[in-house]
């Protein structure tokens, strides 16, 4: 799968959650960037990612990220 | 030398005029100057655990130091651990050893055994919850790798002794703080005239109001068993806008002070009474806690009980509320506190309901019918909330609440000053009317410059009178002697 494709469907994962249609996410968004994205909602964004590409990531991967960017990377290297 | 104190005013204005006008040329020396300002502020209140603000700057900057070094994570956390042990443990020793002993003792004379240990006499260190929070971010920081330690040990150490934040937070982590210090800051005349309305903001809610409030609800919490329900219910109220004209008002105070000298921390509150639910209401008040605590306790707890569903995010609200309430001081009644405001969470995780947007449209003058209702729900639990964290036992909060739910609520209430509640309404309306600004006194939409400095001018010859009027000997900040 392309990074593209994941950015795509983890955009509408962001939609779902987040309850915000007009969320476009790029690879350098931040929790900042996005509305109401903060650590309360952040883990059940990380959950419906894990359960749409059936992976699973480690703690201190998640609490790593700094952007979207980062976090696709660490879906890329579970699913190829 | 509180905020609201003569010394404190007279130590700003030397310290202003020395940082922009003596050492401005040079950034190490104005560092150096914030430091020495800010040890000199530190033992002006108690200069007896200065060695301990010390010690706690010169493990950490070593700790993040070597860990920013450490070639292997095993190191890094090995490092990272001393840190937390010996921040959580001085935190635990002198907050909370005594609850601990009488916790114990009176377990046991439940099952009718003595014990025999007597309590210690701990004094607790001046801002120590807070400037140990700062520090633990910042190796939690380094640790994640989202942060680079700082060599210049003047500018760590200032970082940590910061005086606007030392006593009281805002908590701000070393992302926001260091590389301020780092970088030569500029005067900014806009700005700085921005933070003196803020500063005289923040004055007027702690002396015209959060002191006056507090004169009647000392009373009422003092004479709770011969009041009635009305009297207590008001007394609540009036708690709880004690509480936050307070902490607010020295927050607004501490942000201030920093914007003078060219440093943007933290916010601490954002118009948290005008709050929907009650998770909005903790995403707007002591918003600094409650972010480090969202950090750096709620999340990796939410992360590690994740495949518990709904149940897991209820445990890790649970555990992060009462931490919260614990953080507060070593008392059953803020356990209390904090799991209440735990439990009011459970109805909007199993509604889903947490992270829905319910935002006012910032133009509306008024609430709609059904928002001012949903305020109004989350007004009235955080006020029941407060009766815990007010109370000085437990079993003290429990009969008031009593009293409350009593017949006796439907009396007239008496020794309340009743005089109060118009002027709250007054108070509570104009916050409504500047809710978007990052602070009330954001007046530059009135265009008559004569009116402006009419409302300046109100409030500061207010603030006068207060102080002239009033009792100067017992006005410290609430959050200070946590």
């Amino acid at each position: 799968m392309e990074k593209d494709e994941i950015l795509k469907k983890v955009n509408d994962i962001f939609i779902d959650i987040l309850d915000n249609k007009d969320i476009v996410l790029t690879y350098n968004t931040t929790a900042n960037d996005v509305e109401d994205w903060d650590s309360l909602n952040h883990i059940q964004l990380v959950v419906a990612i894990e359960k749409q590409f059936k992976i699973r990531f480690t703690s201190q991967e998640i609490q790593r990220w700094n952007n979207v960017g980062e976090m696709l990377n660490s879906i890329m290297t579970k699913i190829t | 030398m509180s905020f609201n104190s003569l010394p404190f005013i007279v130590f700003f204005v030397v310290f202003f005029f020395l940082y922009w006008f003596i050492f401005h040329r040079n950034l190490k020396f104005q560092n150096l100057l914030i430091l020495a300002g800010s040890y000199f502020f530190y033992c002006w209140w108690d200069w007896h655990f200065l060695f301990l603000l010390i010690l706690n700057s010169s493990l950490n900057y070593a700790l993040g130091y070597y860990m920013a070094k450490a070639t292997n994570q095993r190191t890094k956390s090995i490092l990272l651990y001393i840190g937390v042990l010996a921040g959580v443990g001085s935190l635990v020793y002198f907050k909370y050893t005594n609850f601990f002993i009488t916790s114990f003792i009176s377990a046991f004379e439940k099952i009718h055994i003595i014990i025999n240990i007597h309590t210690i006499n701990i004094a607790l260190p001046l801002g120590i919850s807070f400037y140990t929070f700062r520090t633990l971010s910042y190796l939690f920081d380094i640790n994640k790798e989202k942060f680079k330690p700082t060599s210049d040990i003047v500018v760590f150490f200032s970082f940590v002794a910061f005086f606007p934040c030392l006593l009281a937070g805002p908590i701000d982590k070393a992302q926001t703080l260091i590389p301020q210090l780092l970088k030569k800051r500029e005067f900014n005349y806009e700005k700085a005239v921005d933070a003196m309305r803020q500063i005289l903001y923040g004055l007027f809610k702690k002396i015209v109001i959060a002191d006056n409030l507090a004169q009647v609800t000392n009373n009422i919490f003092d004479n709770y068993h011969h009041l009635p329900g009305s009297t207590l219910a008001l007394g609540v109220f009036y708690y709880s806008i004690e509480m936050y004209t307070d902490f607010s008002g020295y927050s607004d105070m501490a942000i201030g002070f920093a914007r003078l000298i060219g440093f943007d921390i933290t916010k601490n509150f954002n118009f948290p009474f005008f709050s929907q639910s009650i998770a909005e209401y903790w995403r707007k008040w002591h918003m600094s806690l409650t972010k480090w605590l969202t950090e750096y306790l709620f999340t990796p707890l939410s992360i590690a009980l994740r495949d518990y569903g709904k149940m897991g995010l209820i445990l890790a609200i649970i555990i992060n509320l009462t931490v919260i309430g614990i953080w507060h001081g070593a008392n059953w009644t803020f356990v209390l506190f904090g799991l209440l405001h735990g439990i009011y969470f459970i109805p909007l995780i199993l509604k889903g309901t947490m992270n829905k947007n319910k935002k006012i449209d910032p133009d509306k003058l008024l609430p709609s019918f059904s928002e001012f209702v949903n305020m109004l729900k989350t007004f009235i639990l955080v006020n029941f909330a407060f009766i815990f964290f007010r109370s000085d036992t437990v079993s003290q909060a429990f009969s008031i609440i009593r009293r409350i739910c009593s017949i006796s609520l439907i009396q007239f209430p008496q020794n309340s000053k009743p005089y109060f509640i118009p002027v709250i309404i007054v108070f509570l309306l104009v916050e409504w009317i500047q809710r978007n600004k990052q602070h009330v006194l954001q007046i530059e939409n009135i265009k008559q410059g004569s009116l402006r400095w009419g409302i300046y001018f109100v409030l500061f010859v207010t603030i006068l009178i207060f102080v002239s009027a009033g009792d100067q000997t017992n006005n410290g900040f609430i959050y200070v002697k946590f």
